[in-house]
């Protein structure tokens, strides 16, 4: 089975999310064995963030790596797992709220496509850039 | 010489009614009562300091068969009461504030009130001193009825009330005096009460006492003042406070104590007790009060009680302490009445519950603020201000007369300062209300009025010797007219 | 709007006006013409003693350090007056304002001859004829004094972490490596010395903070001296964009000694500007900070200081600003540094109103407060964007949670002191 990693870079609507990650050089861990679980946003969801938002990241890698790690959990969560669970705790340390009632939301996103299943973790494709706070 | 002080305001009053233009009437006024006042200031000048009997005489037959004659005359105990006068009409001037209806009229009475207080204080002929005397009331009651608060009506009525019962009181004993004692003289100088039995001079004494009690005024006789005081607008109430009330116990010198010497001595010490009555009575109403403007008032009926007891005391200290505290109360109560006309004009209320953190230095009024601490400080007699050396004159004279009146005295000018600390408290200090902020800028016409009599009342505090040189032959020649009668009934 | 209103019944909260307001994508302080003149003119007035600020607050972090005897913390030295703003100027980061990137013309010009004339440093320094620091350092302790309290982000938990601790002690031997006398101190007190550099840290975030904001206000003078703005949410929709530009700006606090940097908090500890600066500002400075001296008793049993640190109440959008003036209130410090640089429409705008030139120190004092109360508006309307909904959201859930953020934050101003209600009222000035 692929890594995260290659499930990302294979899909098209990844394309930023691969470009930040490659750029906070988090490829490595992220094609360690894990297991993680991922809340990527797409490229619809990185063009939502106001301009400016992404070209500081960039020039600023911790400050980037620290965002996307906000979207990482480690353990293998899958949407039957997280029923009973009202938040994970972020590689970044801070937590994020799920929302299983009405639909699968993780904090202010949309889970669009749940369960895809990597070999060293999980991702969940999600409409929106999440925020810690 | 002396009538150019009542003739000036007199001619200006009858100008201000003519003259076309009517924004420089304000000033116009100032300038006459400015003149007006450098003309006593030059009386002072020329004033002959080793003469204590009238100077600047001036004698004119009027109505001889009723003994009425336009006789003037200037001496230690009028003319610090002359200069005090003119500087008070400036300062009421320009209290008044921006704006004013039926200015022409206003402006003119002011003058008139002038006019007659000089002549008043100068007058030499009895009869001659109540027709100035009683002349007085028709300005001031104008001005009450026209210009005062909301309750002028009724105010301005008590007021006429009162002093004009005043006025007729000291008529009554004139007439007896002049008549009784045989020659229908009225002049100041021929009258001699030697011949009057005790009982009569007694009665006649009683007269004059209730009369000028009345404006002084003394307690149970006061119930005008408050009234009228609070009503009147700042300026009336400067020239009410600050120098009609002085006509009362100038009377009261002038005419009970100068006249009456022996009889004086049979009942002063009833009239120190009186005098220690207002004193007490005075500073414990004040402190009772809600109204910044009555709390003056009442304190004022308590700082004109020190000098009842000085001049019933009569020793040449004591006399001396009288006039000077007559001069510094004027100059205090001025200061004070004016503070308290800018700080109800500005913030529109004088309740103390409703003022608060005038302080505040940029949207409270600092500056009228500090100097209500500084005139606070002056009535409370805090040394090197002048009301500690009026107040510190009379308590050392009439100690030794009267000393537990006196030691009341001493007392309740500490209740002074009770009161104004509640003033200052309540309405300098203490948080500013935001909804309420937003008063208007004081002026600096406004302002200096208040620096003039800060600034005076500071100079007669370190050097007092200026406010007692005029006074103290005069006051000296009194109590030795008196000593002297004294002896004689102990010869007899 | 209408749609809005069909989807949730209006909100029945005590600010229920503004709510719908803010759902409506507009801020706390109503939409004026007079509103807008009056806030953008203040934050340009702002933004140049700001600029001062800023660069003072990283000088001393970074230069003045530990010195024993700081005389001259004030005393900017070239270096820093050419300082390259990061986000202005040729060569930023991310062009934020069109402007120099080195101290503002109008602040060079005041440095050289205050209210007064040309004279040496020292004695502008000496008359207080200059930028007043001293507001700037309240600030600063403002927030390293709720820091702990607050326990936002992760830059004050870091000050407590061994890493920090180890990265300060290097840099304090070095600093006083020839001091005997100072190192011997450190010796027998660490944990002064530790303190010393913890409230450096907070002066360099400050810094950094204040590096990024006065380039937007200067911006948005600009923008609304071109006829840009066309209302007051035109105004915070600019805060928002630039708060979320910046949020990623890293915090650091680096010391330079003999030439050598030492990194007290290096930049890879993935601090944010949003995080670890900005919002811990906006809680510490805007809503509590601290009642200012002598207006309250410190005495437990007059109970006029709350008991708990949270409960603090002082900041600008509480603050009466009536008592400016008076002794001991440290933003007269701030409003006497905007006097000086305050545009010209404002000036005739004061001087229309109340005592004119005689109070203009509290008219630009509540006018400051209406600004304030637009970035505060840009803060929530920004956190709302990060971590809530778009308010035209389709789900009526999501719009449910928006109006319960909006909610809980208006809650903060039922509090009788707070100036929310006053600032709906154009006479409040």
């Amino acid at each position: 089975m692929p890594t995260i990693v290659d499930i990302a870079v294979s899909n098209d609507n990844f394309k930023t999310l691969v470009a930040a990650v490659s750029a906070a050089n988090l490829v490595d861990a992220l094609k360690s064995p894990g297991p993680f679980t991922v809340f990527a946003p797409t490229d619809e969801a990185f063009a939502k963030l106001p301009t400016g938002t992404i070209t500081t990241l960039l020039q600023n890698i911790p400050q980037l790596a620290r965002i996307l790690t906000f979207h990482v959990v480690s353990g293998r969560y899958k949407k039957e797992d997280l029923t009973n669970i009202n938040s994970l705790i972020s590689l970044e340390g801070s937590p994020i709220n799920i929302d299983l009632s009405d639909g699968f939301e993780v904090k202010n996103a949309t889970v669009i496509m749940a369960d895809i299943e990597a070999d060293n973790g999980i991702i969940h494709v999600i409409d929106n850039v999440i925020l810690m706070g | 010489m002396a009538t150019a002080l009542i003739l000036l305001p007199t001619i200006g009053a009858i100008i201000i009614s003519l003259y076309p233009q009517e924004n420089q009437l304000k000033t116009l006024t100032a300038i006459i009562s400015a003149l007006s006042l450098i003309w006593s200031l030059y009386l002072l000048k020329i004033f002959n300091l080793s003469d204590p009997t009238f100077q600047f005489t001036e004698y004119l037959s009027w109505a001889e068969p009723l003994g009425l004659s336009y006789s003037l005359g200037i001496d230690g105990l009028s003319l610090p009461l002359l200069i005090l006068n003119s500087l008070l009409t400036i300062i009421a001037i320009y209290s008044i504030g921006e704006k004013i209806e039926r200015q022409r009229f206003y402006y003119a009475l002011i003058l008139l009130i002038n006019a007659g207080i000089a002549g008043a204080l100068m007058a030499s002929n009895l009869l001659l001193f109540v027709i100035f005397y009683e002349i007085e009331l028709i300005p001031f009651y104008l001005m009450i009825a026209i210009w005062g608060g909301e309750k002028r009506g009724y105010a301005s009525i008590k007021f006429l009330l009162y002093t004009a019962l005043s006025g007729i009181l000291v008529l009554a004993a004139f007439l007896g005096i002049a008549f009784l004692s045989g020659n229908g003289n009225f002049d100041y100088d021929a009258i001699n009460t030697s011949s009057l039995s005790a009982q009569t001079k007694l009665i006649l004494l009683t007269l004059l006492l209730v009369g000028f009690g009345i404006k002084v005024p003394l307690v149970p006789l006061h119930t005008w003042l408050p009234d009228t005081y609070v009503e009147a607008s700042p300026a009336v109430t400067i020239l009410l406070g600050g120098i009609l009330a002085k006509l009362g116990t100038y009377g009261l010198i002038r005419f009970g104590f100068g006249l009456f010497p022996d009889t004086w001595a049979l009942i002063s010490p009833g009239l120190a007790i009186i005098g220690t009555i207002s004193v007490l009575y005075g500073a414990l109403a004040a402190i009772a009060q809600k109204d910044i403007k009555r709390m003056v008032a009442y304190s004022s009926i308590g700082h004109m009680g020190y000098i009842l007891v000085a001049v019933a005391a009569g020793t040449e200290l004591s006399l001396l302490g009288a006039v000077a505290q007559m001069i510094s109360h004027g100059l205090i109560l001025a200061l004070l009445f004016h503070l308290v006309g800018i700080i109800e004009r500005k913030a529109g209320t004088r309740d103390l519950d409703v003022l608060n953190g005038l302080m505040n230095p940029v949207r409270g009024l600092p500056l009228t603020s500090a100097l209500l601490i500084g005139a606070g400080m002056a009535s409370a007699g805090i040394p090197g201000l002048v009301g500690f050396i009026a107040e510190f004159i009379v308590f050392q004279g009439s100690f030794e007369a009267f000393p537990i009146p006196t030691l009341l005295c001493i007392i309740s000018s500490g209740l002074t300062a009770v009161y104004f600390v509640i003033l200052l408290n309540r309405t300098c200090f203490g948080k500013l209300d935001n909804k309420l902020a937003y008063y208007p800028k004081v002026l600096l016409s406004e302002k200096l009025p208040a620096f003039a009599l800060v600034a005076i009342i500071f100079y007669l505090g370190i050097q007092p010797n200026l406010l007692t040189r005029w006074i103290e032959p005069t006051t000296n020649k009194m109590v030795a007219q008196i000593t002297q009668t004294y002896s004689e009934i102990a010869l007899k | 709007m209408t749609q809005l209103l069909t989807k949730l019944p209006p909100s029945t909260h005590e600010f229920a006006d503004i709510i719908h307001r803010l759902e409506a994508g507009g801020s706390m302080l109503p939409d004026t013409p007079e509103n807008l003149m009056q806030i953008i003119g203040i934050y340009k007035a702002y933004a140049v003693p700001m600029d001062f600020y800023w660069r003072d607050l990283l000088y001393i972090a970074e230069r003045v350090f530990l010195e024993p005897l700081p005389f001259f913390k004030y005393f900017l030295p070239q270096e820093y007056l050419d300082l390259q703003n990061h986000y202005a100027g040729d060569n930023a980061d991310l062009r934020i304002w069109r402007g120099t990137g080195s101290t503002h013309p109008e602040l060079l010009e005041f440095m050289k001859k205050g209210e007064t004339f040309s004279a040496p440093k020292l004695f502008h320094h000496l008359f207080h004829d200059r930028i007043n620091m001293e507001f700037a350092e309240a600030c600063m302790s403002a927030m390293y004094w709720h820091g702990r309290d607050m326990g936002m982000g992760k830059f004050d938990a870091y000050l407590d972490s061994d890493e920090y601790k180890t990265n300060a002690d290097r840099a304090i031997r070095a600093y006083f490596k020839e001091n005997p006398v100072m190192l011997g101190l450190y010796k027998a007190f660490p944990e002064m010395f530790l303190e010393q550099v913890r409230q450096l840290s907070y002066y360099s975030n400050l810094g950094l903070f204040w590096e990024v904001m006065a380039p937007v206000f200067f911006e948005m003078s600009d923008i609304y001296d071109e006829g840009g703005f066309k209302g007051v949410p035109d105004a915070m929709n600019f805060l928002v964009n630039g708060i979320f530009a910046i949020a990623g700006r890293p915090i650091y606090h680096h010391v330079y000694i003999d030439g050598e940097c030492y990194e007290i908090i290096p930049k890879s500890k993935g601090f944010t500007w949003l995080y670890e600066a900005a919002l811990p500002y906006v809680e510490a400075v805007f809503y509590r900070t601290s009642p200012f001296r002598g207006t309250k008793s410190y005495n437990a049993q007059a109970k006029q200081v709350p008991e708990e640190q949270k409960d603090f109440h002082f900041g600008i959008l509480y603050a009466d600003v009536f008592p400016v003036g008076t002794a001991g209130i440290p933003p007269t410090l701030l409003m006497d540094d905007m006097l000086h640089f305050l545009p010209p429409y404002l000036i005739e705008y004061y001087q229309k109103h109340c005592r004119g030139e005689d109070d203009i120190l509290i008219q630009l004092g509540i006018t400051f407060q209406r600004s304030m109360y637009n970035v505060t508006s840009a803060v929530i309307q920004a956190l709302r964007t990060a971590l809530l909904y778009p308010l035209d959201d389709q789900n009526p859930k999501h719009l449910l949670k928006n109006r319960q953020f909006f909610e809980q934050q208006m809650d903060r101003f039922k509090r009788p002191e707070a100036r929310l209600r006053d600032i709906q009222k154009p006479e409040y000035r």
